[in-house]
């Protein structure tokens, strides 16, 4: 659906910014597609590079098999049109009530009016704004401003959302809704979704592959569940560590006794595979952290564990949980 | 007398606000599309536009009024009276405007544009539908703003014989000493000022919906 080859974009300024340095991403349709990265890794310009709001300064982006490069103006207007885009300020008119707005790309498609009025209510229905319809951006709050913002962005009938930082100024509860709806629009709609955030909880909830992004360079890229239960990059694993506090204090780390980190993933997660290993090898566990979680639909387990026993027993009980395929870490 | 004099301030300031709004609006949005980073972005447009504008902004209003009577006579067919006076009071005031639209458009939010171009707005539908609507109010009060300058421009046209309220202050008022019409030519710029000015903020308050 969307491909960018070896996309680069420096920015010259005061100081010269390189905000990309050589991108290939491949976006396959259907999917909501998640780039994470800290402010300044260049997650804007690169979602921005996908509809030419920034104009790469060398390599390709593709879209729906367009290179939307070299278009000329008109033609890249067109190109625009099949794809909507959402904004962390929303950014809409605030002259023009919600209908006006959700009707807005719809005017400058030229569309006609009858069409419009059946569009502009059908959106609202689908994102649950009926009774506002004649209300002013000014009189909304946050979650329903992005609403509109949505609805707006759907107007054309895109194949491609856009969502950049689209929930970084709602309230968690608002975030929570909003990536509902997206995950609705996604499913219902066979919308393909590319958003940005820095937030991995927004990864987490409904995104299906990840790319890590920093320093202008996708550090890796997968499915949510693989980048995040086993990250490679450094970046990756920071970012892992700041979203779920597994720093261990410095007395156990010091300790004779064997301190393992285990992940469970999908449906390793239902599995009392730790009572099993405690029955079936004479071993203690001592469970000192643990916590489960989603990842899109997928439950995925972490757990603290300190084990006591034997070597050759604790050696024995480690073999069967990797045999168990659970992602295991010894720490000490 | 006085009826007559305000009338006649009345169609200078009326008519040169009009004019002075149709050609200063244009020139306003070129100079703020044309600006980094904006929809038509010109840097030798914006320039050199900006250049001629602060030129005309540059040159005192009675000097204006003396050195383009040539060009007055041309367009009014003479270069005394209310008539003559609409054409240098609409000089000077469409680099005024064009600035003050300038400024009102720079006020708008980039994002709204930015959002525009995402749907593949063509410049001239952004220019029409997003810069335009949305500094609507702003507009008002620029216009406000001008009208007003130019009721005191125009007291100044008086003084060259362009009729009007500034021509009675000083003909009757100051040169013959009538104390009582110079205060009541006063009074009626003062009342002309204030109903111009709330008229411009009712209407502005009517199209803001921020």
């Amino acid at each position: 659906m969307i491909r960018l080859k070896g996309v680069t974009k420096t920015f010259d300024g005061k100081t010269t910014v390189h905000a990309l340095r050589g991108i290939d991403l491949h976006i396959p349709a259907g999917q909501i597609f998640g780039i994470i990265g800290q402010s300044g890794a260049g997650k804007s310009t690169l979602i921005r590079c996908i509809n030419m709001l920034e104009k790469p300064d060398q390599g390709q982006v593709w879209v729906d098999g367009v290179l939307m490069n070299e278009l000329p103006p008109a033609e890249l207007r067109q190109e625009r049109k099949k794809i909507g885009m959402i904004f962390q300020h929303f950014n809409l008119l605030s002259s023009r009530t919600v209908a006006g707005n959700i009707a807005f790309p719809l005017e400058i498609a030229g569309a006609k009016r009858s069409t419009i009025e059946s569009t502009v209510n059908e959106l609202l229905a689908l994102v649950g704004l009926e009774d506002k319809a004649n209300a002013y951006p000014a009189q909304l709050s946050g979650g329903q401003k992005q609403r509109v913002g949505i609805a707006r962005a759907l107007a054309t009938k895109p194949r491609i959302l856009l969502c950049d930082e689209a929930t970084s100024a709602l309230d968690p509860e608002t975030t929570k809704s909003v990536l509902q709806l997206l995950k609705t629009i996604n499913q219902e709609l066979g919308l393909t979704i590319v958003l940005i955030t820095h937030e991995m909880t927004v990864i987490q909830e409904i995104c299906d592959t990840v790319a890590v992004l920093e320093d202008g360079v996708v550090q890796e890229w997968g499915p949510v569940v693989q980048v995040f239960t086993r990250p490679k990059a450094e970046s990756t694993k920071r970012m892992i560590r700041g979203s779920i506090s597994t720093q261990i204090p410095q007395e156990l780390m010091g300790s004779e006794k064997t301190l393992l980190k285990l992940s469970f993933v999908g449906q390793l997660a239902h599995e009392p595979v730790i009572s099993q290993m405690i029955r079936k090898y004479s071993v203690d566990a001592n469970i000192l952290f643990g916590k489960i979680d989603q990842m899109k639909d997928i439950p995925f387990g972490m757990l603290l564990v300190e084990l006591s026993g034997s070597p050759e027993h604790i050696q024995d009980a480690i073999h069967f949980l990797q045999a168990q395929d659970v992602e295991l870490e010894v720490l000490s | 007398m006085l009826w007559q004099a305000t009338v006649e301030t009345l169609t200078m300031v009326g008519i040169s606000t009009v004019v002075a709004s149709v050609l200063g609006l244009p020139l306003g949005l070129l100079l703020a599309c044309t600006d980094q980073g904006h929809i038509l972005e010109n840097s030798f447009v914006n320039k050199v536009l900006g250049a001629v504008i602060n030129v005309g902004r540059s040159i005192p209003f009675i000097i204006l009024m003396v050195a383009i009577i040539p060009f007055t006579r041309l367009i009014a067919g003479t270069s005394i009276g209310t008539k003559a006076a609409i054409v240098p009071l609409t000089v000077a005031a469409v680099p005024f405007v064009a600035r003050l639209v300038e400024s009102a458009i720079k006020e708008i939010d980039s994002g709204v544009v930015e959002a525009a171009l995402s749907m593949g707005a063509s410049p001239w539908q952004i220019i029409a539908k997003v810069l335009i609507p949305e500094a609507l109010p702003a507009l008002v009060l620029a216009l406000t703003l001008t009208a007003v300058n130019l009721i005191g421009y125009s007291a100044m046209a008086g003084a060259v014989g362009g009729g009007g309220l500034g021509d009675l202050a000083i003909r009757f008022g100051y040169q013959r000493f009538r104390g009582d019409i110079m205060l009541q030519t006063v009074a009626i710029l003062v009342v002309l000022v204030q109903a111009v000015q709330m008229l411009g903020d009712w209407i502005a308050r009517q199209l803001y919906k921020r």
